[in-house]
């Protein structure tokens, strides 16, 4: 973890309201799939905006982000050569036993963006099948780096680009193909996580979930991004996930 | 380089710069990218003798210039603290001020004898709900704030006890003296403003909570004019804190009568908050020939109307 002095190369538009920005970071980081950067705006927003690594080359990192608020506002105007500063990489990460050879990657929204670093690490060991939903067609990004996956099902809410499903259900009709995987990896709205969870609990199959909370710190100290944990006791996003056992969460 | 190191109620510490409760942890997370050693004192995140689960999330706003947070007092309890905490911070060289709250009379006195002589100082939350009398938060009234520090006092031998008052009252100098006659050897100021921000799409508070303690650059100027009359109002040292960012803001504090300060929101801003603001303090007083930072409590000169 450190609090890079970064230097941006690139900031450009690459769905409807969705944006990739790329930093120079001096150096090559330490990066592991999953991880997240907090990035400063400027002084006047006194919190950082929590945003997963999407993929790193060299000394250069990327990051997608929906245009939300006004701090993901003002970073969209900010052109090559603004100099921020970025806390990475935070928290746990994804993680893929050796014995796990087959990967499902189901991601919906912006939870598709931590996946493409799933898919970079693991591409070349793995067999990745991605299932992946958006919202519509003008949503749709990401798509030259799931095309590296041995299989890549896109779906949208509104059927304008794949079959019309969420990602889940998506995955769901594969597993009843009887394609089903060794490990499950996921990100993206609660709703979706919650139909996963429950789905992989029926079907017996081990699943990593990454949450999204609020945050203050970002490394652990504040106790403002917690989430309940089935053993009753409440977990740091920032910490101790973002990426946790769906059977250890309560969603 | 001049003498940044201050005396607190007979404990010394290097500087005056303490991390404010409850932005800070135990100091482990922040020790992972610089030396906590080097800050003066660290203020623990808030801690009951049983442990606490805190608020639902979400549990942080931002609104602009400052930021309001409901974390509802989530802590592992006391004895998870001296277990597996204490020995640690201690070992870094830092001041270890251990923050307490309650909900009653007793639960104060008990953390307090079971944190006497362990620590180096003890500050005393006292923005939470009284239970035995009605969920007003003991920090408002002036009787309840004596009440309470007396309580605490009762229960503690030697180690210094610092009562942090609540910027939400009608006097802030009678609370300031309230905790003054109820024993206390030294005040803190300001705790978080009751605030309110709302997510005008779901027509709904964006905290959990509804209400939430506002923070931050913001604050400010409240914060010094309170440590200003808090000041003159006692005759034991005040910490002063709220919304302090770099070296001049904390300098604000110190002539406006605080022997130290704390930093708590600008933690998140920026990690490295705390260390800038060390080196920005010497820089100031060596720029401006001031030998002890010591020298700067209390110098304000009112203008004369
Ligand atoms: C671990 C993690 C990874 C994330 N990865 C991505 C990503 O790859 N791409 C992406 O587009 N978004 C991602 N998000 C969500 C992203 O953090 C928010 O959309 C963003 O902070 C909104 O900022 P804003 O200034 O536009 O909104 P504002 O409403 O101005 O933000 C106000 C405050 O609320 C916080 N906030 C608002 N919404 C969220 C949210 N959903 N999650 C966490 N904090 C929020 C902001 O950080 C800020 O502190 C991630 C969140 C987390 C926790
Ligand atoms: C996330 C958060 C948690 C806090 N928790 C505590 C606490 O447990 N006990 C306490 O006395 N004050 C707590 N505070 C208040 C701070 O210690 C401090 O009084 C206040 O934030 C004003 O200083 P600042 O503007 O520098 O943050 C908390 C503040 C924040 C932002
Ligand atoms: S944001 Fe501070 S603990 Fe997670």
């Amino acid at each position: 973890m450190k609090d890079y002095i970064a230097t941006i190369t690139k900031n450009e538009q690459i769905a409807d309201n969705i944006f990739a920005v790329t930093f120079d970071l001096g150096e090559t980081p330490c990066v592991r799939a999953g991880q997240f950067g907090n990035i400063s705006i400027d002084g006047t927003h006194l919190l950082r905006r929590p945003i997963a690594i999407c993929k790193t080359e060299g000394n250069e990192v990327t990051f997608c982000y929906q245009i939300k608020g006004l701090g993901t506002q003002k970073l969209k105007n900010m052109g090559a050569g603004t100099r921020l500063n970025v806390l990475m990489p935070l928290g746990n990460g994804f993680y893929v036993e050796d014995t796990e050879q087959k990967v499902a990657l189901v991601g919906g929204g912006v939870g598709v963006f931590p996946l493409i670093s799933v898919l970079r690490a693991y591409k070349d060991t793995k067999e990745i099948a991605a299932y992946i939903g958006y919202r519509n067609r003008g949503a749709v990004c990401g798509v030259e780096e799931f095309a590296k996956a041995q299989k890549f099902i896109a779906v949208t809410d509104d059927g304008s680009y794949g079959a019309q499903m969420n990602a889940v259900q998506a995955f769901a009709a594969d597993l009843e193909k009887g394609n089903r995987p060794d490990v499950v990896l996921a990100c993206g709205p609660t709703p979706m996580l919650r139909a996963l969870k429950a789905l992989v609990e029926k079907e017996n199959l081990p699943c990593y979930v990454s949450l999204e909370e609020r945050m203050g710190c970002g490394i652990g100290a504040c106790l403002v991004c917690v989430c309940d944990q089935t053993n009753g006791q409440r977990a740091r996003v920032c910490k101790d996930g973002p990426v946790f056992n769906a059977k250890e969460v309560v969603l | 380089m001049a003498n940044l190191s201050i005396n607190l109620c007979g404990i010394t510490l290097k500087n005056p710069v303490i991390a404010a409760s409850g932005t800070y942890g135990f100091g482990r997370e922040f020790n992972e990218l610089y030396d906590v050693g080097q800050i003066g004192g660290v203020s623990t995140k808030g801690m009951t003798l049983e442990p606490r689960l805190g608020n639902p999330v979400p549990r942080i706003a931002e609104s602009r210039g400052v930021i309001l947070n409901a974390v509802g007092l989530q802590n592992p309890g006391v004895e998870h603290f001296l277990a597996e905490d204490l020995e640690w911070l201690k070992s870094t060289g830092t001041c270890v001020i251990a923050n307490v709250a309650g909900k009653t009379l007793e639960d104060y006195e008990k953390i307090c004898a079971r944190l006497d002589g362990l620590v180096d100082m003890i500050e005393l939350n006292i923005s939470c709900p009284n239970v035995k009398s009605g969920g007003m938060a003991f920090g408002i009234k002036p009787e309840s704030v004596e009440a309470v520090t007396r309580a605490a006092k009762k229960s503690l031998k030697t180690t210094p006890l610092i009562v942090k008052l609540s910027p939400n009252v009608e006097s802030i100098a009678e609370n300031a003296r309230a905790a003054e006659r109820g024993g206390a050897d030294c005040i803190s100021l300001i705790n978080t403003l009751t605030g309110m921000a709302i997510d005008i799409e779901r027509r709904k508070p964006i905290i959990a909570n509804n209400t939430g303690g506002v923070s931050g650059a913001g604050i400010k100027p409240i914060a010094v004019r309170m440590v200003y009359e808090a000041a003159q109002a006692v005759k034991i040292p005040v910490i002063g804190m709220g919304g302090i960012t770099c070296a001049e803001d904390a300098i604000e504090f110190l002539m406006a009568g605080a022997a130290a300060v704390q930093v708590g929101t600008a933690n998140f801003t920026d990690p490295y908050a705390m260390p800038k603001i060390i080196k920005g303090l010497n820089d100031w007083c060596d720029k401006h020939g001031v030998a002890n930072v010591s020298d700067l409590t209390g110098t304000l000169q009112l203008n004369q109307r």
